[in-house]
């Protein structure tokens, strides 16, 4: 008997569900043995085919994206309901990924930006009917509903899915590896690392195999989960953090500022040089996390 | 109201030089501002980004952070460790919309008990001035 699945979109970039397709091959012993009772981002399902399902009736639901409106939330809520399983798909679903950064500015702002201020809008307006509210700031998405399975990455890489989506299919929780990712990252260690200078990324071009933090480029490897493969330090790009924090890790953001300090050597980079080359904190180290960081959103100014 | 704001503050005092002055006010019977709540780590390197914003998570108006002076640290260089950390989170804070003047890192050593009296005197007006912490439940 095939598997029932159901995928529902959220608010997102379609990424992950391309990452899905990423699989290629892999899809063709896949597929046949899945039943797929809702998936509106490629074929034309209505929100009426997941709620005439009965509830409990689909196997596993894959939510990509957070909850930026109403609608949103009434998807992420039928998809639970109609879900035996429900695996939180990609690090927009499980943290928030770099759209949710918009947890900076307040619902105004953003909707001013884009609809009157952006340099491309010719005597813009805020569209007021016939879409859906928004919410204040975006929560992590378990904090509406509860999850069995989190699947992170922006996108998860396809591995990652295939051995998940193999291992459900065998009737077996996926275990994902709990490392941070430095342990599987193949760059060269050394015991003790002084950072004479922090760089951004486009200074110098990185030697091949030395660790990239050790060459004062940020990576977010010490306070990054494992899992990707190590995909970016390997093609010589420092980890941005989009598996999310590694274990123990409450803040990734605050853990990695925190790990960033202490490495550099205090005679070389003053205070200020290193505020200065980090430029935007947040956006630098809580770039995938911000709203499951401590503090998820900035204090809005009241009018 | 304004008048009778008290604002909460959370020190975190290094065992081997601030935390030692504060025994030393107290022991010569300084008075200081009872809106301090210290707590002691054995380094001001020590003190995790994760407990300050912690602490203004769970409503603190001001957190306080002293070591010992640079070149002091019993461990050589915890206090320069703080010192960039502290920068890099007072930015952090402004990005959330929260005062980065309500986060102050002080050097202090242990004869210093009057310095850190007049620390915390200093720190708790400026935070009257400032008023509640915006992150602060509003009852
Ligand atoms: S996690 Fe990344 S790839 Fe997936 S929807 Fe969000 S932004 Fe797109
Ligand atoms: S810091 Fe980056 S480059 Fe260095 S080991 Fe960790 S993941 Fe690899
Ligand atoms: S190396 Fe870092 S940024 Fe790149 S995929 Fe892995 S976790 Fe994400």
């Amino acid at each position: 008997m095939p598997v029932k699945v159901m995928f529902a979109q959220l608010a997102s970039c379609w990424g992950c569900h391309q990452s899905l397709l990423d699989l290629h091959e892999t899809l063709i012993d896949v597929l046949p043995q899945l039943e797929i009772v809702f998936w509106h981002t490629v074929a034309d399902y209505k929100l009426h085919d997941v709620e005439k399902l009965p509830d409990g009736s689909v196997d596993v639901g894959f939510t990509e994206g957070f909850c930026r409106n109403e609608e949103d939330l009434h998807l992420l809520k039928l998809t639970r309901q109609k879900c035996k399983l429900l695996v939180s798909y990609g690090t927009c679903s499980t943290y928030g990924s770099i759209p949710s950064l918009l947890n900076l500015y307040s619902i105004d702002e953003a909707l001013s930006r884009k609809f009157k201020e952006a340099e491309s809008v010719v005597d813009g307006r805020i569209p007021d009917k016939y879409v859906p509210k928004m919410l204040e700031y975006v929560k992590p998405n378990r904090e509406y509903v509860k999850y069995d399975l989190f699947l992170p990455g922006c996108p998860p890489e396809p591995p990652l899915i295939a051995e998940a989506i193999t291992s459900l299919l065998r009737g077996e929780m996926p275990k994902l590896k709990e490392r941070t990712l430095c342990d599987e990252c193949p760059r060269i260690k050394s015991e003790v690392i002084v950072l004479k200078k922090v760089k951004r990324d486009f200074e110098g071009i990185p030697e091949p195999e030395k660790c990239l933090l050790e060459q004062g480029y940020i990576c977010m490897g010490p306070a990054t989960r494992e899992g990707c493969g190590a995909v970016c330090p390997s093609a010589g790009f420092p980890c941005k953090g989009c598996m999310g924090p590694g274990p123990n890790v409450m803040d990734q953001g605050a853990k990695m500022l925190s790990a960033l300090a202490s490495l550099v050597d205090y005679e070389s980079v003053s205070p200020e040089e290193l505020v200065k080359t980090v430029k935007d904190v947040i956006g630098t180290f809580s770039r995938f996390t911000l709203p499951s960081s401590i503090i998820p959103k900035s204090v809005f100014k009241k009018k | 109201m304004a008048g009778d704001f008290e604002p909460k503050i959370l020190g975190i005092f290094c065992n081997w030089c601030s935390y030692a002055g504060a025994d030393m006010a107290g022991t010569s019977r300084m008075q200081y501002p009872p809106n301090v709540r210290i707590v002691r780590v054995l380094c001001s390197g020590r003190v995790d980004p994760q407990f300050v914003l912690k602490a203004f998570e769970l409503g603190a108006d001001g957190v306080l952070v002293a070591g010992c002076h640079p070149g002091d640290c019993h461990y050589v260089k915890g206090n320069y460790r703080a010192e960039r950390r502290i920068a890099l989170l007072k930015e952090m804070l402004k990005q959330l919309g929260i005062e980065p003047e309500r986060l102050m890192l002080r050097w202090i050593s242990a004869s210093e008990g009057a310095e850190l009296v007049k620390t915390t005197e200093e720190f708790v007006n400026m935070l009257k001035e400032l008023g509640p912490s915006p992150l602060r439940k509003t009852s």
